[in-house]
């Protein structure tokens, strides 16, 4: 395999609250090879997203900062630069784009002004060269009438219309690395699956990486090459998309499937639902942090913290009671396979 | 606008099936919103030194009659002008030799008294059409709200100029006018209000199970819609009090032999080359009232608002323009 | 467009209708009247007669609010019952009075509250954004002509350095250096007063626009901070700025009154309170006619404007911005 583009290896990141400095993901590790798409996924409030904003370094306009860990792009440390040297990172080598498309357009310009804009700064094109260039764009994400549309602003465009604008404007610079932060969430479930295609067409047409970040297991079959399953700020589970769903290793991963509506093949039954809500960051459980929830947990997950480490090669899991949960697992699930996941996600 | 949110964020889901979670729990009762904002009020420092200004100067004003070292009235002419520090006269004399201390004191009555009375009244009044106007929509919002328009076009100030100079500047019409054109702020407020929470779903239920229209305002729309105007409340104490220093001021307020603030401050300009300072103790004495009013108004909007509560914008940007200035 | 303006301007008229009659009715329903001011008490009833007759008060309410609406579309203002000089006359002058005085404190609070209120925006709670808070606080708890007779104090008696009052020295009338000495206090009390509200309300709309998700995306994009706040927040930050100030203006106007009583400004607020006292019922009705329409050209103007910078405002759609 090529060597990975993006590293990140032990991020920490904290919050400015009034009780003083929160932790918001704890020694996180992710690793997206180039023309990978890797997942993280998780319930809201698992850190997902913050890993995201800290990546692109847009924690420090949020109110957090990196305390401590490396963002590895290209071998040169994003957590280490100045917001300055970012500025041509960002939107360049690195784009992102946002879960709720209507809100993430700048609502006073047109979208061919947003999309141009980027293609001004990183690539000193002239104006009238980048509003071709973003005509290029929008007809590249499938917008039809591309010429009129330029001309439109945000408010005149259906949601899943804007999201094609953001993902434009998100790959107008041509960039290596793409964060997507829940991008069909706020969708309906017909364009849902449009913007995957879409994002998944233009990976190999445009041979990018992706950071794809959705609580959705469904979405995450979809395009995953890798999984990184996030709980409470930490990564309890990671591996290639036919381990996790193969042969889940933590119980959370293992709950989260189960939690798929059809995933256990049976309609009628009960639908599975993991008790409990996750806890906050500020009130963390000690030893493991998914030891309340857990059905498994024994002594020792109340009382020391589990580091991820590698089981089988291609699959690493923070858990003490791996082993056995899985054989759990296996022998009660034998039936499901990842292509029984795939086709009820389709189905959709 | 900012908006006071109402329910109580602090309530967390609880009783889940076996989830014990060190997060939650079960079984105890989050605390009100009334009980958490009162404790909130009184850790900040601003709105609490505010309320024990304010509680001063209404003390002075009830009991004037004790504390006031002269009768505010009395007239002589041999001693006249005294600089303060006079024995007897810790600020002075005023140009008829009355004592500035006594009348600052009992200044201070009119003050209170027009700006409690017209926020009350402008509350009630406001209260009322808002919610009127709000909970039964259509035609009568409609007409109300014409009304509001009309009232609003014309400054207030000139209304109130119009009103005092044609019908006799009476301390009761005064109070009168001043409440009529401030209700409509109050008002609006409260049918924005309306209007949003008439939508939610414990008001359909109370609909639905026979509560009646003016059950449905008391009970559950107005006590909702409180936080917010009690705060509007309490800032318009202030804004009655400068209105009635104004009105004063220009001769249209207040007529000796009473006195008031405003109306000291219009001898004082006259008498300003002999001395100059009377005109410095009424203005201090509006100015630190209407202060502290506005600092517990704040402060209550802050106490009933729940996004005040979570990050310190503070140490965020020191953080920010420390990582940025790297 | 065009039946949005239309429509509005049918709104602006019967509002305008609801107003008069309303300052029409209380000026007559008051007790005295003009005669009480008008006549000498010594006069016999028959004179008394005759003075109403001539002045058209013997007449009932309605048709002298008639008389008065069709001598103003024929745009006679009337005359006042004192000396009998058309309205026309003693008024435009202080309009024009007024119009300089508001215009230079307007334009000064603007300059100076908008780029402080964008700059504390960005530096919350430093030390610029905490005097701001202060004269914001002083300035809303502040009797604004308290403050102008302090500075009337210590400038003009104390320092003898400005004058104390008026709008020109005598016999220096028309000339301009004589008007700015003349301003300068004045349009400090104003200026003041406004800045306090202005950076209040800039500093808000900023501080709500930097929280929205399209700047988060203008950073994401690798956009300069500068070129974030100045390009994607501020624009969207002055829309409500703007609108609000220019509701504000005729209450300024109006607000003024006490300013131009205190300086002794001849303008339209001091004449307002004159003639109140005097009860010169067709000058009074002038001058809230005047404002009026100044609020509802003023309420109009922020609606096209917001059109104007705003895209997702349509003027005359429904669904559009909720008045």
């Amino acid at each position: 395999m090529e060597r990975n583009i993006l590293e990140i290896k032990n991020l920490t990141t904290c919050f400015f609250t009034d009780d003083g400095t929160v932790k918001a993901t704890d020694r996180v590790s992710i690793s997206v090879g180039k023309g990978q798409t890797v997942c993280l996924v998780g319930e809201s409030g698992s850190g997902k997203s913050v890993t995201s904003l800290a990546v692109m370094r847009l924690i420090d306009y949020a109110g957090g900062f990196i305390q401590s860990g490396n963002v590895m792009f290209h071998g040169q440390d994003l957590a280490a630069k100045d917001l300055d040297e970012m500025m041509h990172i960002r939107g360049n080598k690195i784009a992102m784009i946002f879960q709720d498309p209507m809100s993430a357009l700048n609502p006073v310009f047109t979208v061919g002004d947003q999309i141009a804009e980027s293609l001004m700064l990183h690539q000193n094109m002239s104006q009238q060269d980048a509003f071709k260039k973003a005509i290029e764009m929008l007809r590249l994400v499938g917008i039809p009438a591309p010429e009129v549309r330029v001309k439109q602003y945000p408010h005149e465009m259906s949601g899943g219309m804007c999201q094609r604008v953001v993902i434009a404007m998100a790959l107008a610079c041509n960039p290596e690395m793409l964060i997507a932060d829940e991008p069909t969430t706020a969708l309906d479930v017909t364009v849902q699956a449009q913007i995957l295609d879409l994002l998944r067409r233009l990976q190999k047409e445009l041979g990018m990486s992706i950071l794809l970040i959705t609580h959705d297991m469904g979405v995450a079959a979809e395009m995953a090459d890798r999984i990184a399953v996030m709980y409470a700020g930490t990564i309890v589970e990671e591996g290639t998309v036919e381990r996790i769903f193969d042969e889940p290793r933590h119980p959370y991963t293992i709950g989260l499937l189960q939690s798929i509506p059809g995933f256990e093949g049976e309609r009628g039954g009960e639908l599975y639902t993991i008790q409990g809500t996750i806890p906050s960051i500020t009130q963390l459980p000690t030893g493991c942090r998914f030891h309340p929830r857990c059905p498994h947990a024994i002594d020792k997950c109340r009382k020391e913290e589990p580091i991820l480490r590698e089981v089988v090669t291609g699959q690493q899991v923070a858990c003490w009671l791996n082993e056995d949960v899985s054989n759990h697992f296996r022998n009660n699930q034998r039936a499901n396979s990842i292509a029984g996941s795939k086709a009820e996600v389709n189905r959709q | 606008m900012s908006q006071v949110q109402l329910q109580d964020d602090t309530v967390v889901e609880t009783n889940r099936p076996g989830g014990q979670l060190p997060t939650n729990p079960v079984g105890q009762k989050p605390p009100g919103l009334w009980t958490t904002a009162g404790k909130k009020f009184m850790r900040n420092p601003y709105a609490v030194s505010g309320l024990i200004v304010l509680l001063f100067f209404i003390g002075i004003a009830v009991f004037a009659d004790w504390v006031a070292p002269h009768d505010p009235a009395k007239v002589d002419f041999m001693i006249t002008n005294l600089p303060p520090g006079t024995e007897g006269h810790v600020l002075g004399t005023d140009e008829l030799g009355r004592d500035i201390l006594s009348r600052l004191i009992h200044s201070s009555r009119v003050s209170m008294l027009v700006g409690f009375s017209v926020a009350f009244a402008a509350v009630v009044i406001g209260t009322l059409i808002g919610a009127i106007s709000g909970y039964f929509g259509g035609w009568i919002d409609t007409c109300f709200m014409r009304l509001v328009d009309v009232m609003n076009s014309i400054p207030s100030l000139f209304f109130n100029i119009l009103v005092l100079a044609l019908f006799g500047a009476e301390f009761i019409y005064m109070i009168l006018i001043l409440s009529l054109t401030s209700w409509t702020s109050v008002a609006r407020l409260v049918r924005g209000q309306f209007l949003q929470l008439r939508e939610m779903q414990y008001v359909e239920a109370a609909r639905a199970i026979g509560v009646s229209h003016w059950g449905i305002i008391t009970r559950h729309l107005v006590r909702n819609a409180m936080a917010p105007i009690i705060v509007y409340a309490t800032l318009m104490v202030g804004s009655a009090i400068l209105s009635e220093s104004g009105l004063s001021y220009l001769g249209l307020g207040i007529q000796p032999p009473e006195t008031s603030w405003g109306l000291m401050l219009s001898k004082a300009q006259e008498f300003m080359l002999v001395d100059p300072l009377q005109a410095l103790y009424p203005g201090l004495c509006i100015l630190l009232v209407v202060l502290a009013v506005n600092f517990v108004g704040d402060g209550i909007r802050d106490a009933f608002d729940p996004r005040k509560k979570k990050k310190n914008p503070k140490r965020r940007l020191n953080k920010w323009n420390a990582t940025s200035s790297k | 467009m065009t039946e949005y303006l239309v429509r509005r301007v049918l709104q602006a008229v019967l509002v305008l209708f609801l107003i008069t009659v309303v300052s029409f009715g209380l000026m007559h329903a008051a007790p005295g009247g003009p005669l009480k001011v008008m006549l000498s008490p010594g006069m016999s009833p028959e004179a008394q007669l005759i003075q109403m007759k001539n002045m058209g008060l013997d007449q009932p309410v309605y048709i002298q609010y008639m008389k008065w609406v069709g001598n103003l579309l024929k745009g006679d203002l009337g005359n006042t019952f004192k000396n009998n000089v058309p309205v026309g006359d003693i008024l435009w002058p202080t309009v024009w009075n007024t119009f300089v005085l508001m215009s230079v404190a307007w334009g000064l609070s603007m300059l100076i509250a908008i780029p402080w209120g964008i700059y504390n925006s960005t530096k919350q709670y430093g030390l610029s954004d905490q005097i701001a808070s202060i004269v914001a606080y002083l300035g809303f708890a502040m009797p604004t002509f308290w403050f102008g007779i302090m500075l009337q104090q210590y400038f003009a008696m104390q320092l003898n350095l400005l004058p104390l009052s008026d709008m020109y020295t005598m016999g220096k009338e028309g000339q301009v250096s004589d008007l700015i000495l003349h301003l300068i206090l004045p349009v400090t009390v104003l200026t003041l007063v406004n800045i306090a509200a202005y950076v209040k309300y800039t500093r808000a709309s900023m501080l709500e626009v930097l929280e929205q998700d399209y700047i988060r995306t203008a950073r994401a994009k690798g956009m300069k901070e500068r070129r974030v706040i100045f390009r994607h927040a501020l624009r969207n930050a002055l829309i409500p700025v703007v609108t609000i100030i220019g509701l504000d203006l005729p209450t300024l106007v109006a607000g003024a009154a006490l300013t131009e009583s205190v300086f002794n400004w001849p303008g339209m607020g001091r004449l307002f309170v004159e003639m109140a006292v005097a009860r010169e019922y067709s000058v009074l009705m002038s001058i809230t006619l005047l404002i009026s329409l100044m609020v509802i050209i003023g309420n109009l103007l922020a609606d096209l404007i917001y059109a104007l910078v705003d895209p997702r405002v349509q003027l005359g759609r429904k669904g559009g911005r909720a008045a």
